[in-house]
């Protein structure tokens, strides 16, 4: 394949980064205004949600399915039992933080689609230009809007409301353009000879006629928003896509489907609420003195309903407000280490009187956080060689406070039964050449990449990357079938407590030597928060300690538990930690 | 007086309008238009005046740019060129918002398929031309009201529009356009749409309320005898041409050229004219099935004393007459043994001077068929209406131009 297409590629990925850095620098006042506007909005409104009582807000819901529906009970007992169910799964919070998330951003799709499709609908031109971009927006996997929205929004909850607009917002556009130019040209031709201002007969005629299609819009937007939930935790939106990512990181089919579970609840929900809400009146024979007592009804509900969460959103703040020493972002991946580590140092900080957030995130995204101040530290930085890509290109903007953990070893890794490979330079043919790899931006798997490269006997080998919960499960797969298979290991991990493992021998050094895991904080917080980063600072401890609370979150403990269950073990240590001269 | 007054107004739909537009300055024909700039012409250089309080009917075939007339005249379609002076001022020169006034407070309009807004009810679909004018709204209620009753709608008032029958609608359709209190009412095939019976209920209505309110209206058909009925002057137009503008006795007796001659189907027209241009459905008895109470029934629904006989397949049998049927019904006979079966038939071919000469020698309506098939039954009004002038008949299709309406 060497045609003269081939010769000089075009830098189209150079182009896009220069932009999006152009944005990012030029634009960072606006981003930054959004973003905490942003954030405090969504976070008052989720606050206020969580502040309603469950059971009172399950109540209400239901009796609302019920009359939405037109008194069926269909709705009304399936809203009922799938709420009660993810309240009694303790899904609770995480559910009126995806509502949030839903909510705005489908209220914000439609803030911005409706107005786009009016003009795509009055003017060719205009329509000509949106479609295409509408067309982009659609198939462009969801993906790809997180990582702009983490350049502009850093992680959080604002950044997935950003990617889950531009996601969702097509069909609320295209559905309103058609649903004008649906109206039927008689009628049009009907206001125009009255002398309708352009105004009035988008008012009067077009949009009531409009109606239906727009609502069909809205229905499929919201929709697209609550797909949207799920990849959006992966940088950091809270809510019951967080708890699917896990499962999948960790391949735990139960709680996986337990959080989808969730999901399918809600969606449901969602679509009936607003299918139900898109039908036409039945009762066409309605006086106006109905509608206008129907009107005051409307407006009385949504009143009350304002002030149900305006109420909870003014006695959060004024709890929030008798606060404690602060609030503090860890961001972690989810690997079974940094999980051990991370809720073992926020369970400590906590029992010092912080607030602590814990935030899952991809590795690249974990360390871009820290730089920008969005995270304020991380313990699960493995170097020298790990994650060597991040810290080359993030170390100018972090505080490095060193290890927090020695010993620490990545390498290539296969059962003892296969005795025919104790180094890397044995491998040929085995386990179809292939290396099981986990998450895509891992720093294992940048090292086993470069491993391919060093040794000549792996040229016809490939890394395949999947989560590293799906490599455990493929290990524990192929164990129990005695067949071969080669991993990217490191230690700690429990799979070596639990399988007979061994590492491959690296001649060559490529998957580098001994690791340690360092610990990351941001610039500023030395200053911002004294006593917490002298904590930070002198957390440590050792391989053997972390494979306990590992062991204990694998064999089903919650990790918050498995943490607090090693700091009551463990009370000097955890002393050590936290006394603070 | 005129209150509207039209002068060289051309519309041309296309992407080459210039070229089209010199070649309408020298008069070249509009299929000539079409094939070298792929322009089409819809109103070809149109001028006429219509006076105040007068109906002025725009009639043509499909095609022939009768409803682009129409909206050029409010400019819901925009001119190429040309004037359209409405109480002297230029409707095609208008701004924005002198346009909009203009419409609000000079013309309204009736349209073929009524044109109710479905998400409103009765009073407030009358009420529109108020509404958007900004009147109050217990004023706009209560004249929307007034038109209402006077037109006999008020029961229906808090109705929506699908509830109603076509005539219904369109009576509304009307309501709204005269509760604005126009100057000039424009009415776009108003009864088109609605079945014979209820169409001519219509005509009369519209007639009526004319007497009572002397509005200007310009009146858009493609049927002649609608034309007829109400107009006082009539316009006829072929291919976005005007041919000629005058009372339908005007048109009927000085046909200006050959086409309205045809159109309005001259006495010399009566040669090509055959039986099934003039036929009407027969009324027949299924002798297979039915028998003399039924005909009798028939007879007295139809307002007519004879009936057609066939069987199940359509063959014709005879002719029935109402004493036969009773005779028969008092015997308790079938009414086969009652049939006239001396029956004077002819094809659909044969042509209207041939039937005038046997239709004079029957007693019973001549009944046309096809191998014994009965097709219908020429009467004999309608062979003189034939022979006549002002025919009362179907149209012959010569339908030009495409349909663009």
């Amino acid at each position: 394949m060497n045609n003269g297409l081939m010769i000089a590629q075009l830098p189209v990925a150079d182009w896009v980064e220069k932009f999006t850095d152009w944005l990012t620098t030029n634009w960072a006042g606006f981003f930054d205004v959004l973003q905490n506007f942003g954030k405090s909005l969504m976070n008052g409104i989720t606050a206020g949600l969580i502040a309603i009582p469950p059971l009172v807000f399950i109540l209400v819901l239901t009796v609302a399915a019920f009359f939405v529906s037109k008194k069926r009970w269909g709705l009304t007992a399936f809203t009922l039992l799938g709420l009660l169910y993810i309240y009694n799964q303790g899904l609770w919070a995480d559910l009126m933080n995806t509502i949030t998330l839903v909510l705005l951003s489908s209220l914000l799709s439609i803030i911005i689609g409706v107005p786009l499709g009016i003009w795509m609908a009055k003017s060719n031109r205009a329509r000509i230009v949106i479609t295409p971009i509408l067309d982009f927006m659609q198939t462009m996997p969801g993906f790809v809007y997180l990582i702009p929205a983490v350049a502009f929004f850093g992680i959080g909850i604002v950044p997935g409301l950003f990617a889950s607009i531009i996601f969702a917002l097509p069909p609320t556009v295209r559905m309103t353009n058609l649903g004008i130019r649906g109206v039927p040209q008689d009628l049009v031709e009907a206001a125009d000879s009255f002398g309708s201002t352009g105004w009035q007969k988008l008012t009067k005629v077009e949009l009531p006629l409009a109606k239906n299609t727009i609502m069909a819009g809205i229905n499929q937007t919201t929709m697209l928003a609550l797909s949207m939930v799920v990849i959006a935790s992966m940088i950091g939106a809270p809510g019951l896509g967080r708890g699917v990512l896990q499962a999948l990181q960790r391949a735990q089919v139960g709680s996986g489907f337990v959080n989808g579970l969730a999901l399918v609840v809600l969606a449901i929900i969602i679509d009936r609420f607003t299918q139900y809400l898109n039908q036409p009146k039945a009762n066409k024979t309605k006086t106006p003195a109905q509608k206008k007592r129907q009107r005051y009804w409307t407006i009385a509900g949504l009143v009350a309903a304002l002030g149900l969460v305006g109420s909870s959103v003014v006695y959060n703040q004024q709890q929030t407000q008798s606060q404690n020493k602060g609030t503090l972002n860890l961001s972690y991946v989810e690997w079974d280490t940094e999980v051990a580590s991370t809720n073992v140092i926020a369970e400590v900080l906590r029992q010092e009187g912080y607030d602590v957030k814990t935030t899952p995130l991809d590795n690249a995204i974990m360390w871009e956080s820290v730089a920008k101040g969005e995270s304020d530290a991380m313990v699960g930085a493995w170097l020298p060689n790990t994650q060597a890509a991040q810290y080359k290109k993030y170390k100018k903007d972090v505080v490095n406070l060193g290890t927090n953990l020695s010993g620490a070893k990545v390498g290539l890794v296969v059962p003892k039964y296969m005795t025919d490979v104790n180094s890397i330079a044995d491998l040929n043919g085995q386990a179809n050449q292939t290396i099981t790899g986990i998450e895509p931006g891992a720093g294992v798997v940048a090292a086993a990449e470069k491993a391919q490269q060093t040794y000549p006997n792996l040229k016809d080998w490939q890394v395949s990357t999947s989560s590293s919960g799906a490599m455990t499960v493929a290990l524990g797969k192929a164990i129990k079938q005695k067949e071969p298979i080669v991993i990217t290991g490191w230690s700690p991990h429990w799979m070596f407590s639990k399988y007979d493992l061994k590492y491959l021998k690296d001649p060559a050094g490529a998957m580098g030597q001994a690791e340690t895991i360092k610990t990351m904080v941001r610039k500023g917080l030395k200053q911002d928060q004294p006593e917490a980063y002298q904590i930070l600072d002198n957390f440590h401890w050792s391989v053997k300690d972390m494979e306990t609370v590992m062991l204990q979150i694998h064999n089903g403990t919650a990790p918050e538990k498995a943490a607090k269950a090693w700091i009551k073990a463990h009370p000097k240590q955890v002393k050590a930690w936290t006394d603070v001269k | 007086m005129p209150i509207v007054k039209v002068e060289h107004l051309t519309k041309i739909f296309g992407k080459r309008v210039k070229p089209a537009l010199e070649m309408i300055q020298d008069r070249q024909s509009k299929t000539e238009i079409l094939k070298k700039t792929g322009a089409t012409v819809g109103v070809y250089d149109a001028n006429f005046e219509v006076n105040k309080g007068e109906i002025f009917v725009v009639m043509g075939l499909s095609g022939s740019g009768k409803s682009t007339m129409i909206r050029l005249i409010n400019r819901l379609i925009n001119p190429t060129t040309g004037s359209v002076y409405i109480d002297g001022a230029d409707i095609a020169k208008m701004d924005k918002n002198a346009l909009i006034q203009a419409r609000r407070k000079k013309m309204s309009m009736v349209f073929q398929n009524f044109a109710l807004f479905p998400n409103r009810t009765i009073l407030e679909n009358t009420a529109y031309g108020l509404e958007i004018k900004g009147v109050a709204k217990t004023e706009r209620l209560k004249k929307a009201q007034a038109t209402l009753k006077d037109m006999g709608l008020s029961a229906f008032a808090d109705q929506y529009p699908d509830q109603l029958s076509g005539g219904m609608q369109q009576r509304v359709g009307l309501a709204r356009a005269l509760t604005n209190d126009p100057e000039v009412l424009l009415m776009d095939e108003a009864f088109s749409a609605l079945d014979p019976l209820i169409r001519r209920e219509m005509q009369d209505e519209l007639l009526d309320l004319q007497q009572k309110m002397q509005k200007t209206i310009i009146f858009i058909t493609h049927d002649l005898n609608e034309a007829l009925r109400i107009g006082d002057r009539i316009l006829i137009m072929k291919d976005g041409q005007v041919m000629q503008t005058g009372t339908g006795e005007e048109i009927l007796t000085h046909p200006a050229n050959d086409y309205v001659r045809t159109f309005t189907r001259d006495v010399d027209y009566a040669k090509v004219l055959t039986a099934q241009n003039i036929m009407i459905p027969a009324l027949t008895l299924n002798l297979d099935k039915e028998g003399p109470n039924i005909a009798l029934r028939r007879m007295r629904h139809e307002e007519v004393s004879m009936l057609v006989a066939v069987d199940s397949q359509r063959q014709l049998k005879g002719v029935i007459s109402a004493e036969n049927a009773v005779a028969a019904r008092q015997k308790q006979a079938p009414l086969t043994d009652y049939l006239d079966t001396a029956v004077t038939t002819i094809t659909k071919e044969t042509i209207v001077n041939d039937i005038f000469k046997v239709i004079n020698n029957s007693p019973t309506p001549v009944v046309v068929t096809e191998q014994n098939r009965v097709l219908g039954v020429v009467i004999r009004g309608s062979v003189i209406d034939a022979l006549t002038d002002d025919a009362a008949v179907t149209e012959s299709k010569t339908k030009g131009g495409d349909s663009n309406e």
